[in-house]
Protein backbone atom coordinates (compact mmCIF):
# COMPACT_ATOMS: atom_id res chain seq x y z
CA UNK A 1 0.00 0.00 0.00
CA UNK A 2 1.29 3.56 -1.36
CA UNK A 3 0.95 5.94 1.92
CA UNK A 4 -0.67 9.31 -0.43
CA UNK A 5 -0.38 11.67 2.73
CA UNK A 6 3.25 11.68 3.37
CA UNK A 7 5.79 14.09 1.69
CA UNK A 8 9.21 12.62 1.95
CA UNK A 9 11.43 15.77 1.59
CA UNK A 10 15.21 15.30 0.71
CA UNK A 11 17.54 17.66 0.65
CA UNK A 12 20.57 17.19 -1.68
CA UNK A 13 23.86 18.46 -2.06
CA UNK A 14 26.46 16.75 -4.38
CA UNK A 15 25.13 13.18 -4.51
CA UNK A 16 24.97 12.31 -7.92
CA UNK A 17 26.34 9.33 -7.31
CA UNK A 18 23.64 7.96 -4.92
CA UNK A 19 20.78 9.74 -4.86
CA UNK A 20 19.18 8.25 -7.93
CA UNK A 21 18.98 5.21 -5.87
CA UNK A 22 17.78 6.84 -3.22
CA UNK A 23 14.88 8.31 -4.80
CA UNK A 24 14.03 4.91 -6.30
CA UNK A 25 14.26 3.07 -2.62
CA UNK A 26 11.83 6.00 -1.19
CA UNK A 27 9.25 6.09 -4.43
CA UNK A 28 8.58 2.19 -3.66
CA UNK A 29 6.41 3.00 -0.90
CA UNK A 30 5.98 6.52 -1.04
CA UNK A 31 4.40 8.77 -3.93
CA UNK A 32 5.34 12.39 -3.15
CA UNK A 33 9.26 12.49 -2.83
CA UNK A 34 10.53 16.40 -3.01
CA UNK A 35 14.29 16.76 -3.64
CA UNK A 36 15.53 20.61 -3.05
CA UNK A 37 18.73 20.33 -4.99
CA UNK A 38 20.81 23.00 -3.11
CA UNK A 39 22.74 23.86 -5.69
CA UNK A 40 24.80 21.14 -6.61
CA UNK A 41 27.90 21.54 -8.92
CA UNK A 42 27.62 18.14 -10.23
CA UNK A 43 25.14 16.46 -11.65
CA UNK A 44 22.68 16.07 -9.04
CA UNK A 45 19.77 17.73 -10.41
CA UNK A 46 20.05 15.88 -14.07
CA UNK A 47 19.96 12.51 -11.63
CA UNK A 48 16.79 13.56 -10.15
CA UNK A 49 15.38 14.65 -13.04
CA UNK A 50 15.42 10.71 -14.52
CA UNK A 51 13.11 9.67 -11.62
CA UNK A 52 9.52 10.47 -10.43
CA UNK A 53 11.15 12.67 -7.58
CA UNK A 54 9.84 16.24 -7.48
CA UNK A 55 13.06 18.77 -8.24
CA UNK A 56 13.34 22.08 -6.26
CA UNK A 57 16.94 23.76 -7.58
CA UNK A 58 18.21 26.44 -4.94
CA UNK A 59 19.45 28.95 -7.56
CA UNK A 60 22.71 29.26 -5.22
CA UNK A 61 23.80 26.76 -2.07
CA UNK A 62 22.15 27.67 0.83
CA UNK A 63 22.65 24.80 3.24
CA UNK A 64 20.74 22.00 4.75
CA UNK A 65 18.33 23.87 6.94
CA UNK A 66 16.96 26.58 4.17
CA UNK A 67 16.99 23.29 1.89
CA UNK A 68 14.52 21.00 4.49
CA UNK A 69 12.70 24.39 5.18
CA UNK A 70 11.79 25.05 1.31
CA UNK A 71 10.60 21.26 1.16
CA UNK A 72 8.29 21.83 3.74
CA UNK A 73 6.73 25.36 2.40
CA UNK A 74 6.47 23.29 -0.77
CA UNK A 75 4.77 20.11 0.56
CA UNK A 76 2.73 22.64 2.25
CA UNK A 77 0.87 23.98 -0.65
CA UNK A 78 -0.82 20.44 -0.75
CA UNK A 79 -3.66 20.30 1.45
CA UNK A 80 -3.95 16.14 1.39
CA UNK A 81 -0.70 15.77 2.42
CA UNK A 82 -0.58 15.00 6.54
CA UNK A 83 2.53 14.06 7.20
CA UNK A 84 6.44 14.95 6.31
CA UNK A 85 9.51 12.97 6.95
CA UNK A 86 12.84 14.65 6.58
CA UNK A 87 15.37 12.03 4.95
CA UNK A 88 18.86 11.66 4.22
CA UNK A 89 20.23 11.73 0.22
CA UNK A 90 23.09 9.53 0.64
CA UNK A 91 21.25 6.69 1.74
CA UNK A 92 22.28 6.11 5.27
CA UNK A 93 18.16 5.76 6.54
CA UNK A 94 15.93 2.66 6.13
CA UNK A 95 12.32 2.37 4.40
CA UNK A 96 11.29 0.32 6.93
CA UNK A 97 12.32 3.22 9.82
CA UNK A 98 10.15 5.73 8.14
CA UNK A 99 7.69 3.35 7.63
CA UNK A 100 7.68 2.53 11.48
CA UNK A 101 7.64 5.72 12.29
CA UNK A 102 4.70 6.83 10.46
CA UNK A 103 2.80 3.96 11.82
CA UNK A 104 3.32 5.34 15.15
CA UNK A 105 2.35 8.58 14.73
CA UNK A 106 -0.92 7.70 12.73
CA UNK A 107 -1.52 5.39 15.90
CA UNK A 108 -0.54 7.64 18.68
CA UNK A 109 -0.95 11.02 19.60
CA UNK A 110 2.31 12.47 18.99
CA UNK A 111 2.94 15.67 16.38
CA UNK A 112 6.63 14.22 15.71
CA UNK A 113 8.64 11.23 15.65
CA UNK A 114 12.36 11.59 15.77
CA UNK A 115 14.89 8.90 15.01
CA UNK A 116 17.75 7.99 17.34
CA UNK A 117 20.63 6.00 16.89
CA UNK A 118 21.55 5.76 20.11
CA UNK A 119 18.45 3.35 20.65
CA UNK A 120 18.79 1.14 17.53
CA UNK A 121 21.49 -0.38 15.66
CA UNK A 122 24.53 2.16 14.45
CA UNK A 123 26.67 0.40 12.03
CA UNK A 124 30.75 1.12 11.76
CA UNK A 125 30.23 5.37 13.73
CA UNK A 126 34.12 5.84 15.15
CA UNK A 127 34.15 6.03 18.74
CA UNK A 128 34.99 10.26 18.19
CA UNK A 129 31.94 10.46 16.28
CA UNK A 130 29.93 8.85 19.11
CA UNK A 131 31.63 10.70 22.07
CA UNK A 132 30.89 14.13 19.96
CA UNK A 133 27.24 13.25 19.21
CA UNK A 134 26.28 11.96 23.43
CA UNK A 135 27.95 15.16 23.79
CA UNK A 136 25.76 17.28 21.60
CA UNK A 137 22.47 15.29 22.90
CA UNK A 138 23.70 16.25 27.01
CA UNK A 139 23.77 20.02 25.59
CA UNK A 140 21.01 19.72 24.20
CA UNK A 141 19.05 18.39 26.82
CA UNK A 142 20.14 20.56 29.01
CA UNK A 143 19.04 23.62 26.97
CA UNK A 144 15.92 22.71 26.01
CA UNK A 145 14.66 20.21 29.15
CA UNK A 146 13.56 17.38 26.35
CA UNK A 147 14.69 14.01 27.05
CA UNK A 148 16.30 12.72 23.98
CA UNK A 149 19.32 10.17 23.01
CA UNK A 150 19.91 11.86 20.12
CA UNK A 151 19.69 15.36 19.19
CA UNK A 152 20.92 15.43 15.08
CA UNK A 153 19.16 12.52 13.58
CA UNK A 154 18.40 13.53 9.65
CA UNK A 155 15.43 11.08 9.97
CA UNK A 156 12.30 12.52 11.16
CA UNK A 157 8.26 12.42 10.46
CA UNK A 158 6.00 15.49 11.97
CA UNK A 159 2.54 16.18 11.45
CA UNK A 160 1.28 19.49 9.37
CA UNK A 161 0.82 21.32 12.64
CA UNK A 162 4.44 21.12 13.80
CA UNK A 163 5.39 22.03 10.06
CA UNK A 164 3.88 24.95 9.85
CA UNK A 165 5.41 26.14 12.75
CA UNK A 166 8.50 24.97 12.06
CA UNK A 167 10.13 27.88 10.02
CA UNK A 168 13.26 26.50 10.10
CA UNK A 169 16.27 29.86 10.24
CA UNK A 170 19.05 28.48 11.05
CA UNK A 171 20.64 27.76 7.04
CA UNK A 172 22.96 25.44 7.98
CA UNK A 173 23.74 21.50 9.81
CA UNK A 174 22.54 24.07 13.27
CA UNK A 175 18.68 23.54 11.85
CA UNK A 176 18.56 20.08 13.65
CA UNK A 177 19.51 22.20 17.02
CA UNK A 178 16.56 24.49 16.24
CA UNK A 179 14.00 21.87 14.99
CA UNK A 180 14.46 20.59 18.84
CA UNK A 181 14.26 24.16 20.18
CA UNK A 182 11.15 24.57 18.18
CA UNK A 183 10.00 21.27 19.94
CA UNK A 184 10.43 22.65 23.18
CA UNK A 185 8.96 26.21 22.79
CA UNK A 186 6.03 25.23 20.93
CA UNK A 187 5.31 22.20 23.25
CA UNK A 188 4.97 19.26 20.58
CA UNK A 189 4.58 15.99 21.67
CA UNK A 190 7.29 14.02 20.39
CA UNK A 191 8.66 10.55 20.63
CA UNK A 192 11.77 9.06 19.99
CA UNK A 193 12.01 5.56 18.12
CA UNK A 194 15.04 3.72 17.33
CA UNK A 195 16.27 3.71 13.86
CA UNK A 196 19.27 1.88 12.12
CA UNK A 197 21.73 4.10 10.08
CA UNK A 198 24.53 2.38 7.79
CA UNK A 199 27.43 4.30 8.14
CA UNK A 200 29.11 3.67 4.83
CA UNK A 201 32.47 4.67 3.33
CA UNK A 202 30.37 6.95 0.96
CA UNK A 203 28.50 8.43 4.07
CA UNK A 204 31.12 8.84 5.39
CA UNK A 205 33.39 10.72 3.40
CA UNK A 206 31.04 13.13 2.48
CA UNK A 207 29.96 13.42 6.70
CA UNK A 208 30.47 16.75 8.10
CA UNK A 209 33.26 17.57 10.18
CA UNK A 210 33.06 16.65 14.10
CA UNK A 211 34.79 20.14 14.03
CA UNK A 212 31.40 21.67 12.72
CA UNK A 213 30.11 20.84 16.49
CA UNK A 214 31.88 24.17 17.01
CA UNK A 215 30.41 25.97 14.70
CA UNK A 216 26.86 24.78 15.34
CA UNK A 217 27.06 25.30 19.10
CA UNK A 218 28.67 29.10 18.40
CA UNK A 219 25.63 29.97 15.82
CA UNK A 220 23.09 28.68 18.55
CA UNK A 221 24.93 30.98 21.74
CA UNK A 222 24.69 33.38 19.64
CA UNK A 223 21.38 33.45 18.05
CA UNK A 224 19.88 33.35 21.84
CA UNK A 225 21.33 36.68 22.73
CA UNK A 226 20.54 38.13 19.09
CA UNK A 227 16.56 38.20 19.43
CA UNK A 228 15.06 37.73 15.95
CA UNK B 1 39.83 48.16 40.37
CA UNK B 2 41.36 51.26 39.09
CA UNK B 3 38.93 53.07 37.08
CA UNK B 4 39.57 52.23 33.69
CA UNK B 5 39.15 48.33 34.38
CA UNK B 6 35.66 48.48 35.67
CA UNK B 7 34.80 51.28 32.49
CA UNK B 8 36.09 48.76 29.80
CA UNK B 9 34.45 45.48 31.59
CA UNK B 10 31.35 47.82 31.57
CA UNK B 11 31.97 48.74 27.84
CA UNK B 12 32.57 45.10 26.88
CA UNK B 13 29.41 44.25 28.70
CA UNK B 14 26.67 46.75 27.11
CA UNK B 15 28.23 46.72 23.48
CA UNK B 16 27.43 43.29 23.69
CA UNK B 17 23.93 42.68 25.21
CA UNK B 18 22.66 46.07 23.61
CA UNK B 19 24.21 46.11 20.43
CA UNK B 20 23.93 42.32 19.54
CA UNK B 21 19.91 42.03 21.10
CA UNK B 22 18.89 44.70 18.33
CA UNK B 23 21.06 46.11 15.93
CA UNK B 24 19.16 47.93 13.61
CA UNK B 25 16.69 49.55 16.04
CA UNK B 26 17.19 53.43 15.34
CA UNK B 27 18.23 53.72 18.66
CA UNK B 28 21.25 51.62 18.30
CA UNK B 29 21.55 53.29 14.55
CA UNK B 30 21.43 57.26 16.79
CA UNK B 31 24.20 55.71 19.00
CA UNK B 32 26.60 54.67 16.55
CA UNK B 33 26.70 58.15 14.95
CA UNK B 34 26.83 59.56 18.26
CA UNK B 35 30.29 57.47 19.14
CA UNK B 36 31.41 57.46 15.58
CA UNK B 37 31.30 61.84 15.87
CA UNK B 38 32.70 61.60 19.08
CA UNK B 39 35.64 59.65 17.93
CA UNK B 40 36.16 61.87 15.32
CA UNK B 41 36.60 64.77 17.80
CA UNK B 42 38.62 63.01 20.40
CA UNK B 43 41.04 62.28 17.16
CA UNK B 44 41.39 65.94 16.79
CA UNK B 45 41.90 67.17 20.04
CA UNK B 46 44.17 64.33 20.56
CA UNK B 47 46.17 65.57 17.26
CA UNK B 48 46.04 69.22 18.51
CA UNK B 49 46.41 68.70 21.74
CA UNK B 50 48.78 65.48 22.29
CA UNK B 51 49.23 65.97 25.89
CA UNK B 52 45.42 65.99 26.50
CA UNK B 53 45.59 62.02 25.76
CA UNK B 54 47.73 61.65 28.78
CA UNK B 55 45.89 63.54 30.96
CA UNK B 56 42.34 61.61 30.40
CA UNK B 57 44.43 58.48 30.70
CA UNK B 58 46.00 59.77 34.07
CA UNK B 59 42.61 60.51 35.58
CA UNK B 60 40.94 56.75 34.41
CA UNK B 61 44.27 55.32 35.80
CA UNK B 62 45.70 54.24 32.60
CA UNK B 63 49.82 54.71 32.40
CA UNK B 64 50.14 56.34 29.22
CA UNK B 65 47.47 57.91 26.44
CA UNK B 66 49.12 55.50 23.75
CA UNK B 67 47.72 52.69 26.07
CA UNK B 68 44.61 54.51 26.30
CA UNK B 69 44.29 55.04 22.89
CA UNK B 70 45.14 51.10 22.06
CA UNK B 71 42.24 50.21 24.68
CA UNK B 72 39.68 52.18 23.10
CA UNK B 73 41.06 50.96 19.76
CA UNK B 74 40.56 47.71 20.52
CA UNK B 75 36.74 47.80 22.03
CA UNK B 76 35.81 49.58 19.11
CA UNK B 77 37.14 46.88 16.78
CA UNK B 78 35.71 43.93 19.11
CA UNK B 79 32.64 46.26 18.67
CA UNK B 80 32.70 46.86 14.56
CA UNK B 81 33.30 42.69 14.17
CA UNK B 82 30.51 42.03 15.94
CA UNK B 83 27.90 44.23 14.39
CA UNK B 84 29.34 43.03 10.98
CA UNK B 85 28.78 39.25 12.19
CA UNK B 86 25.39 39.87 13.21
CA UNK B 87 24.31 42.05 10.35
CA UNK B 88 25.82 39.52 7.81
CA UNK B 89 23.69 37.16 9.34
CA UNK B 90 20.69 38.79 9.12
CA UNK B 91 21.71 39.38 5.07
CA UNK B 92 21.84 35.87 4.97
CA UNK B 93 18.43 35.09 6.07
CA UNK B 94 17.33 37.43 3.86
CA UNK B 95 19.06 35.94 1.12
CA UNK B 96 17.74 32.42 1.98
CA UNK B 97 14.26 33.50 1.49
CA UNK B 98 14.65 35.38 -1.61
CA UNK B 99 16.43 31.96 -3.08
CA UNK B 100 13.69 29.88 -1.43
CA UNK B 101 11.21 31.99 -3.26
CA UNK B 102 12.59 31.72 -6.38
CA UNK B 103 12.71 28.25 -6.40
CA UNK B 104 9.69 27.44 -5.65
CA UNK B 105 8.45 29.65 -8.44
CA UNK B 106 10.56 28.60 -10.49
CA UNK B 107 9.04 24.83 -9.60
CA UNK B 108 5.65 26.06 -10.04
CA UNK B 109 6.56 27.42 -13.46
CA UNK B 110 7.40 23.74 -14.64
CA UNK B 111 4.58 22.10 -13.26
CA UNK B 112 2.23 24.44 -15.34
CA UNK B 113 3.83 23.48 -18.46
Amino acid sequence: MKETDVAIIIPVYNEARVIKQTIQGVLSSFPLVICINDGSIDNTAEEIEKTKAILINHPINLGQGAAIQTGIEYALKDPSIKYFVTFDADGQHRIEDVKNMLAYIRKEKVDVVLGSRFLGATENMTPLKKAVLKAAVKFSNFTTGLLLTDAHNGLRVFNRRMAEKLDITMPDMAHASEIIHRIAEHQFAYKELPVTIAYTDYSKAKGQSIMNAVNITFDLLLQRVTKR
Amino acid sequence: MILIQVVLIAAFILLLLKFLANPNSYQIKAWKKIIGILFVFLAIMAVLFPDLLNHIAHFFGVGRGADLLLYLVTLAFIFVVFSQYVSSKQEQKRLVKLARKLALLETELKSKK
